[in-house]
């Protein structure tokens, strides 16, 4: 639990390290993407506007690409330029570019575009409410008894929405493309999540045209939160094109009306559940779920943001007649993409607002209902994967000690009686499985490469890479840490995919889990193999060895089997568990909810660098309750936010007093971080609106607008 | 886009004279972002915010002359400001960013217009008056005949506010109110805005103003609520009747940010808080 110095915070404090947009090269020209303002149509028309010397612009179209007019997804249907029909507002029609950005960004806003317009779906209700708008493949969870339910259970039968959550990165995309006539290569320098899926991304687009594509990553990422796992893969592919056809560099920056308007976001959810629940022993018998989210225009990775949403859509909760179904709507939006979460926040916003609503039904208190339903040793989730361990358990009772939540139930209660004002406190609890879901992480053969070179300079050299989050402090201290290696001796280098084995992408909680944990291994294996106690005096003595470079490549537990076709096994080997608890303030007069307190108990495993871990759960808490709380991008009507102004970001002051604790830090394994703080607070904080007023609101965010009408129904 | 700058007061009053379609630069807050989007163009920009006349705070015997273009963080952090002023002091607080606290300003704030405007209905509470000038005339304006629809307001080609004038004695003795509702705690356009001040003797209103932000095309006091509440007891106001006044002062829209029904229902709690205090 050292707490290390993140080695970028002085470069990126003082301003010597360089973001996307700092990188400059001569003679380079800048790109902008003419993207579609029509859900869904055929272009008639593309009217540039007159005064502009035409032969200054470089554009391309699906014409100039050289290789295929399909960005490499999980699902390969998504073209990088609209091929014939339009069919998402922001769809990228051409790319463009000219040596001065300004006169750029003019020109396209100038340019208008014809269109035969044809129906749309373009409002999420509409998107998810109609049963047969969906694309073909579902995702089922069948652990169904042949028991039927029996006439005393309780049945409660409530739809749940979620919205669109914006990644909001401070940095946005950006990108650089380097064409190489004389080497034939392209070079590509871009602020993403995952330097190895753009490069499949180039060299889609590129065909034959280049024979190497290079991928690397700038010295700073200015935020991902996984809006920059796929779309830079579309992003540089354009940008790319550009390079190839100008011969000269293309920067590319997005502007943040379009970043907002165009990008991918976090999927909106309808979760459908009903439930069957026996009175007496207030267990729950049976449980049917219904999950179902927006894609957007097109699956893109869709399929796995829904898998793991249904894999985690029954919460903690031990429900022996479980069956989950899960599909992917269509819309005429933007493809909704990865946002931290990826599907969890969705399912837990459904199935933890739900059981605090069977516990009111049932009189019994929110914490008492959870607690009986808790999965348990011996238990198993719908998948059959059995439970090893009560840490989810010990993170509610935890959370609860701390927040002395039973005295102030009935503190809230007496105090509520005499105030127009209502203080409310909520719980919710929740778990994220770490890495890649199922046979994920076999698939994706992750390898790391270390250089130890003659001064004892230990080089990683990982695909993963540091947005900010700090991944690339903390995977140097797992090296470092392990054989007692001085820490300015001990690098991460700077991501390209020339020099680095492909370690995978920097998704799915899995840089430490995966290839931290594997980076200690691989310390202590080359320890064994070198047979030394001080690696310095060691390189010293033994000179003619060095520089050597040692590769190794992740071994996936074989005791991990999952069956993606039933979805049965074991889905995720690791858990990282975690409960809170939100105590708010419920204002009469304007509706408004303000967070008061907010306790949250975790389990990640070893904690590697506390400072880092308490940054990450933080910020996730905070990206959490806002989604619950205030942020949406769409409005029914009025269409999408385009800036901060209209997408409510919480601020420093809209924040509770947050305490978080890490609890079973003695493991040898650092468990997924990254996401599981954004999946759990929201709940707690609607459960908190229902104990302050006795109603329940069935949809995000609970901005004052909403509760106002929940509150005149409810009269 | 042609820019202007005067070299002095003087010269700034022959440019407003000589020039057409013009646009006063202080803080720049709202016209660069106008500029940006598209919504001016091509304009004449005249910079004022080198000029010192129209910058500062001053006291005199009775009132207190905020200079034009004064930034929000001198009136934040002006003595004199939080000595008579407590109401606009402690609103104020939360205005805007750092950033844009350091550069907008209080003329700029009621000259741009827009019905979300933080500074207005504290001014129309505190009952304020505008000092325009032109070259060859002078006239004090009261902020609540200042405006004449949305972004329109009675002022020339020629003229701008120089400054804004507050009776010292505006709040006191008076019970002051304000809540901005906005989306978030800081950096938010309000949803609703109500100012107000009222003198109650023996637990009748002897003298309220109130004003309201962001329900209507611009920032206005409501003068028929406050005659309906002045000399009565708080036991005797009819707040059906306070509603139905309400109704026919405000004109509450749907937009991105908000819903009308929301806006009205908060508007009317807020007042009801305010007289009940």
């Amino acid at each position: 639990m050292k707490c290390v110095k993140k080695f970028d915070a002085i470069p990126k404090l003082d301003g010597s390290w360089k973001f996307i947009d700092d990188y400059s090269y001569d003679d380079m020209l800048h790109g902008q993407l003419l993207y579609s303002t029509c859900h869904h149509g055929y272009i008639k028309k593309i009217n540039f506007p007159a005064n502009y010397n035409l032969s200054e612009f470089t554009m391309v179209s699906p014409k100039d690409i050289t290789g295929d007019n399909i960005v490499p997804e999980p699902v390969c249907d998504q073209p990088f330029m609209v091929d014939k029909e339009v069919m998402h507002f922001g769809q990228v029609i051409m790319g463009i570019a000219h040596p001065n950005r300004k006169l750029l960004l003019k020109f396209i806003k100038e340019t208008k575009i014809e269109y035969e317009e044809l129906p749309a779906i373009t409002d999420i209700k509409e998107c998810l409410d109609n049963e047969e708008n969906h694309f073909g493949k579902e995702t089922i969870i069948d652990h169904r008894t042949k028991k039927e339910p029996k006439g005393e259970w309780i049945h409660h039968h409530n739809v749940y929405y979620t919205p669109h959550q914006e990644q909001a990165y401070l940095e946005p995309q950006g990108v650089i493309s380097v064409y190489d006539p004389k080497a034939n290569s392209m070079f590509v320098l871009i602020s993403a999540q995952c330097p190895f899926f753009v490069k499949s991304g180039v060299e889609a687009i590129m065909g034959d045209a280049v024979s190497e594509v290079i991928i690397e990553s700038p010295e700073g990422i200015g935020g991902a939160f996984g809006g920059k796992e796929d779309f830079p893969s579309l992003f540089a592919g354009i940008s790319s094109l550009l390079s190839y056809k100008s011969g000269k560099p293309v920067k590319m920056i997005l502007e943040r009306v379009d970043d907002i308007q165009i990008t991918t976001k976090r999927h909106p959810a309808r979760v459908e559940l009903d439930t069957w629940t026996d009175p007496i022993t207030k267990k729950i018998k049976r449980c049917r779920i219904d999950y179902r989210i927006d894609a957007g225009a097109y699956q893109t990775l869709s399929p796995v943001v829904l898998a793991r949403g249904v894999l985690h859509s029954i919460s903690g909760y031990s429900v022996l007649d479980t069956f989950i179904r899960g599909r992917l709507f269509k819309s005429n939006t933007p493809s909704n993409g990865a946002f931290r979460g990826f599907g969890v926040p969705q399912a837990l916003a459904a199935m933890e607002a739900h059981i605090d609503r069977i516990a009111a039904d049932l009189n019994i208190n929110p914490y008492e209902f959870r607690k009986i339903n808790l999965f348990r040793i011996g238990d198993e989730f719908p998948t059959t994967q059995k439970i090893v361990e009560e840490h989810l358990s010990d993170c509610l009772e935890r959370v609860i000690q701390k927040s002395d939540y039973h005295k102030k139930v009935i503190e809230f209660a007496e105090w509520n009686k005499t105030h127009k004002d209502k203080k409310g406190i909520g719980i919710a609890i929740g778990y994220h499985g770490g890495g890649y879901t199922g046979n994920g992480e076999k698939v994706l053969d992750s390898e790391v490469k270390v250089i130890i070179d003659k001064e004892a300079q230990v080089k990683i050299f990982v695909a993963n890479t540091d947005m900010g989050q700090g991944a690339h402090t903390t995977l140097a201290q797992m090296f470092f840490e392990a054989i007692e290696h001085p820490r300015e001796k001990c690098w991460v280098q700077l991501p390209n995919t020339s020099k680095t084995p492909n370690s995978g992408p920097t998704v799915a909680s899995r840089t430490i889990y995966i290839i931290g944990n594997l980076l200690r291994k691989f310390a202590f294996q080359i320890k064994d193999e070198l047979k030394f106690k001080n690696l310095e005096e060691y390189v010293k003595t033994h000179q003619n060895e060095f520089p050597k470079e040692f590769h190794k490549k992740f071994v996936p537990d074989k005791s991990v089997i999952f069956d993606e076709d039933t979805n049965v096994g074991i889905a995720y080997k690791d858990y990282s568990w975690a409960a809170c608890v939100t105590e708010i303030l419920f204002r009469a007069d304007t509706y408004k909810i303000d967070l008061k307190k907010n306790w949250n108990v975790m389990d990640v495993g070893k904690v590697v660098n506390e400072k880092i871990a308490m940054g990450q759960a933080e910020g996730g808490i905070t990206q959490g309750l806002a989604y619950g709380l205030s942020e949406f991008f769409y409005k029914p009507g009025f269409g999408r936010a385009n800036g901060f102004t209209g997408y409510t970001l919480p601020t420093s002051l809209d924040l509770p007093e947050m305490n978080i604790e890490f609890i079973h830090t003695d493991s040898e394994i650092a468990k997924g971080l990254g996401e599981i703080p954004m999946d759990f607070p929201a709940p707690s904080v609607r459960n908190a609106f229902h104990n302050a007023t006795g109603v329940f609101v069935d949809e995000y965010p609970m901005i004052p607008e909403r509760l106002f009408k929940a509150l005149e129904e409810n009269k | 886009m042609k820019f202007i700058k005067p070299k002095d007061i003087e010269n700034l009053y022959d440019t407003l004279d000589t020039t057409e379609q013009q646009y006063l630069l202080a803080g720049g807050t709202d016209i660069n972002v106008q500029i940006n989007n598209g919504i001016i163009r091509d304009p004449n920009i005249i910079y004022i915010s080198h000029l010192k006349e129209l910058s500062g705070i001053e006291e005199t015997n009775n009132e207190i002359l905020i200079g034009s273009t004064t930034s929000f963080k001198d009136v934040i952090e002006s003595r004199i400001i939080k000595k008579y002023f407590l109401l606009m002091y402690n609103s104020l607080q939360n205005f805007a960013s750092p950033l844009i606290q350091t550069s907008a300003t209080i003329g700029g704030n009621i000259a741009n217009g827009s019905p979300t405007a933080d500074v207005i209905p504290i001014l129309l509470a505190l009952n304020a008056k505008l000092l325009i000038c032109s070259k060859s005339n002078k006239r004090e304006v009261p902020l609540k005949d200042f405006f004449t629809g949305y972004k329109k307001n009675v002022m020339k080609n020629n003229e701008l506010i120089t400054k804004i004038i507050i009776n010292k004695n505006a709040e006191q003795k008076y019970q002051t109110y304000y809540q901005k509702v906005g989306s978030r705690n800081s950096l938010a356009i309000a949803k609703v805005a109500v100012a107000g001040i009222k003198k109650v003797v023996k637990e009748k209103i002897i003298d309220i103003k109130l004003a309201v932000g962001s329900l209507n095309e611009y920032p206005r006091r409501l003068f028929k609520v406050e005659e309906y509440v002045t000399g009565k007891r708080l036991t005797e106001i009819d707040f059906e009747k306070v509603e139905e006044l309400l109704n026919s002062e405000i004109t509450p829209i749907s937009d991105f940010r908000s819903d009308k029904e929301y806006r009205y229902h908060v508007c009317v709690n807020l007042i009801r808080t305010f007289l009940n205090e």
